[in-house]
């Protein structure tokens, strides 16, 4: 009997022990660092004279150090040619991606793959930026952005945040400003052109031919749903207009796409004026479904190496909605029942109905038609103008039924009622607002909180540095029923639109894998080395913290160099860097990157190379020389 | 003395043998041992764990760390037991069943006995590497320390690093698993028929 409870009790504390063992290391594996979280931040004002809103506004925007944001913001740089990244609220700039620039920071536009994907342009002109998206929402994939100047189109993976593709120029269109937006289901990336021109690029047509020899294209780019390659899918004939801005179709209205105009009047000289004078231009409504069908049944023409398709040809596929003089910014509500028209050079916005619309080309109901496209009767597919004061150039949306409308004139942004259309409220912003960006304020559910103005001028607002002052981003607090401006952010130019996704829907990594298939990749220093073959010679280089192998590299005068170099430090931030002095090469290698360059070594004589991102304690040390043999020495 | 040879395991002792067999094995899916090497710019800390055929955790980085005092490489060829030890328990795991289906005590004295000793070397072995890693540093490395050797189970302060080490859940149950042996070598025998009926009586009534 005494034995067998003895039994029991031992067996007892023997599974007891190996159940605390368990919950030990399981509670160990799950949350390692329950301890240390649920940490509040209390603050206290005890500044005498600092008014409790402007407490109450820095408290909004403050990030406390380890913290993160709870936004990311991609700003376009104008012809900076970059993408800059911010967190909101803070509004700290996270990073700079270089798209059409060299940027030495990142030795972006000295590898072989970053100088291809240049081509032969040093710049660009980034205007849109514009988040890929499924179903309507922001998917977190990819960015693609524009360039006005050169007629191209960028991709940006947003898991490295990288420039990985850059298409164009696209032919035929002079100028891609208008109609910069992606489909509901990143199924096209759409532009349309700013300026007319003869097609294709290179022809010749005087100027006094503008109307009948220079066009006017609008281009779909088809994207890949797979790896987000892009590809030219098709182009449509308009006509020579400029094309300002516009907006997709969603939900409701999918299927088509909004495109607003300016000089209707078709002049060539002076713009200002004379681009001016008509009372109403138009937003162009074309259905791209049906011109994507159309292209598919072989309607179109070979221009320039494109499928340019007439949407004359496609009845029904383009109608022209009379809208305010000069409309700048066209936007599709979230619900995509109504189009706003913002007017630029009429103080108000004007709202239209998609089901009105839709009941115009039903009834055949037109007011006449210009250049073969019906004019839907503008009395019957308006439903509103909304007075929202001078300039308006954007409008956003948020959660609550509202839209955000930017006054370039008036410096100020209108809150304005989806239902009633009624303006509710006004802030005043520094200086000149162009485009705004409202969190995730352009899908099918935007999620109000936040609104950046997008400001052209800030004079008087920052430290003075000269002449030209910077523009600025200003944070507007859409929490509370009265708008409020929580900070000024001075920005490099030029803002020009951004967008705005919820950080936890990005989705990064930190180190590139290893691949021994890799063209040029060495993970071993005993495989690093120098080959040559005739005049070629390739360098297979491997760093990790802090040397090179090999690191003592010698060619001949003239030899063509493929060098490779691989970042075998599989570790999260550890950056090599590369730089050849006096031969105008730098480029980095990021954790088990691998990247390529190619040059002639046309320059006799010793060149040495360095780590150029501090990387360690030895860094300073990561370094070794190019030697390049004298021809009359070989 | 004979007895301790001849006897034979009454129920009790005959599970737990078998409770040792099952620890065994479930202690080769476990990290046997661990070091996490914790800094200022490591804050999520670089581990190496210890299991009975491999070594996990981020063993490239602790290594690229490391050549900085001139440290060896780890690496898994440099542990021949790292190819025996998964044998050695099954083995062990095959004898304590063994052990429960025959009932022999001189087969669960043999099989405790191995493993305890195998155990002790296993403690020897961990010391041995330990002592030869900390100790055998290259005299050309960049950075001169003193030798070290950082202890089984506890922390050691090295430059911006502070290592805490100890036995994985893995090595807890291998532990736990031999000591089951001999606690029922110990006390879960019964010596003849007579004692073994005599035994099982209360609990009849
Ligand atoms: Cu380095």
């Amino acid at each position: 009997m005494e034995k067998r409870s003895f039994s029991k009790i031992v067996l007892a504390l023997a599974g007891l022990l190996v159940g605390l063992v368990l919950a030990v290391f399981i509670t160990g594996r799950v949350n390692p660092s329950a301890s240390q979280e649920g940490a509040s931040f209390n603050f206290s004002a005890s500044n005498t004279g600092v008014a409790d809103e402007v407490v109450e506004a820095a408290l909004k925007t403050y990030v406390p150090p380890g913290k993160l944001d709870e936004y990311y913001l991609f700003a376009s740089g104008g012809h900076s040619g970059n993408v800059f990244v911010y967190g909101v609220p803070s509004m700290r700039r996270i990073r700079t991606i270089p798209v059409f620039t060299k940027e030495s920071s990142v030795g972006y536009g000295w590898t072989a793959e970053t100088k291809e994907m240049l081509g032969n342009f040093t710049w660009g002109d980034v205007h849109h930026p514009a988040l890929s998206e499924t179903n309507g929402e922001y998917d977190g994939r990819w960015l693609f952005v524009n360039d006005n100047a050169n007629s191209r189109v960028a991709r940006i993976d947003l898991d490295s945040f990288t420039t990985k593709q850059i298409l164009g120029p696209i032919p035929n269109i002079y100028g891609p400003h208008g109609a910069v937006f992606l489909t509901p289901n990143s199924e096209y990336f759409m532009m349309a052109s700013r300026f007319a021109g003869p097609i294709p690029f290179g022809k010749y047509a005087p100027i006094e031919k503008f109307k009948d020899e220079y066009y006017c294209v609008l281009a779909a780019i088809a994207i890949d749903p797979e790896n987000g390659n892009m590809s030219l899918a098709w182009e449509a004939l308009l006509p020579p207009w400029s094309y300002d801005l516009s907006d997709a179709g969603k939900l409701v209205s999918d299927g088509w796409m909004f495109l607003t105009s300016y000089n209707t009047e078709e002049a060539y000289t002076l713009l200002e004026v004379n681009a001016s004078q008509r009372e109403r231009d138009y937003i162009v409504a074309m259905n791209w479904k049906m011109l994507e069908k159309a292209v598919q049944e072989g309607k179109y023409k070979e221009i320039g190496g494109a499928k340019v398709i007439d949407p004359r040809d496609v009845p029904g596929s383009t109608y022209l909605i009379p809208c305010a003089k000069s409309p700048h910014g066209v936007d599709v509500s979230p619900d995509g029942k109504y189009i706003i028209g913002n007017g630029k050079l009429s103080p108000t916005v004007t709202v239209f109905s998609f089901e009105k619309f839709m009941e115009c080309i039903e009834n055949k109901d037109f007011q006449g038609e210009e250049r073969g496209f019906p004019i839907v009767n503008y009395d019957k597919v308006r439903v509103a103008e909304v007075e929202v004061g001078l300039g308006p150039l954007h409008t956003q949306f948020d959660d609550q039924g509202y839209a955000y409308t930017s006054l370039f004139v008036e410096s100020a942004v209108a809150k304005w009622s989806l239902t009633d259309f009624k303006v509710v409220d006004k802030v005043q912003v520094h200086y000149c607002p162009g485009h705004l960006c409202a969190a995730e304020g352009d899908t099918v559910s935007p999620d109000g909180k936040y609104l950046v103005a997008l400001n052209k001028l800030a004079k008087d607002k920052f430290l003075s540095v000269g002449p030209s002052h910077p523009e600025s981003m200003q944070l507007v607090d859409l929490t509370s029923p009265k708008m409020k401006v929580l900070f000024d952010n001075p920005v490099d130019p030029e803002p020009h639109y951004a967008q705005m996704i919820k950080a936890d829907k990005i989705k990064t990594f930190e180190v590139y894998p290893k691949d021994e298939q890799l063209e040029g990749a060495v993970y071993k220093k005993e495989d690093a080395r120098v080959e040559r073959n005739g005049n070629r010679v390739n360098v297979y280089m491997m760093s990790y913290r802090s040397r090179y192998y090999p690191d003592v590299v010698e060619v001949n005068e003239g030899d063509h160099v493929t060098w490779y170099l691989t970042n075998t430090d599989f570790d999260e931030d550890i950056t090599h860097g590369f730089a050849i002095c006096l031969y105008d090469i730098n480029f980095e290698v990021q954790p088990g990157q691998t990247e390529k360059i190619e040059f002639v070594a046309d320059k006799p004589g010793v060149y040495p190379f360095y780590c150029t991102n501090f990387c360690s304690a030895l860094h300073q040390e990561m370094q070794g020389f190019l030697i390049v043999k004298p021809k009359d020495q070989q | 003395m004979k007895n301790l040879i001849y006897g034979r395991l009454n129920t009790t002792g005959r599970v737990l043998f078998l409770l040792s067999a099952a620890l065994l094995i479930a202690s080769l899916f476990f990290p046997w041992w661990y070091m996490n090497l914790v800094a200022p710019q490591y804050p999520e800390g670089l581990p190496m764990t210890v299991y009975a055929n491999k070594i996990g955790g981020r063993i490239d980085i602790i290594n690229n760390l490391n050549h900085y005092i001139g440290m060896k490489e780890i690496q898994e060829e440099d542990f021949p037991e790292l190819k025996y030890m998964t044998y050695g328990v099954s083995l062990l795991a095959f004898l304590a069943v063994l052990t429960a289906l025959l009932r022999r005590n001189w087969l669960g004295l043999l099989t405790a006995g191995l493993g305890s000793a195998g155990g002790a070397l296993g403690i020897y072995r961990l010391w041995y590497w330990l002592h030869k890693y900390g100790t055998e540093l290259d005299p050309q490395a960049a950075m001169k320390i003193p030798p070290f050797t950082p202890p089984m189970i506890g922390t050691n302060q090295l430059a911006n690093f502070t290592t805490y080490t100890g036995f994985g859940l893995g090595g807890y149950l291998l532990g736990i698993g031999i000591l089951l042996m001999v606690l029922s070598l110990w006390r879960f025998r019964q010596w003849d028929e007579k004692s073994s009926s005599s035994a099982s009586l209360p609990s009849s009534s």
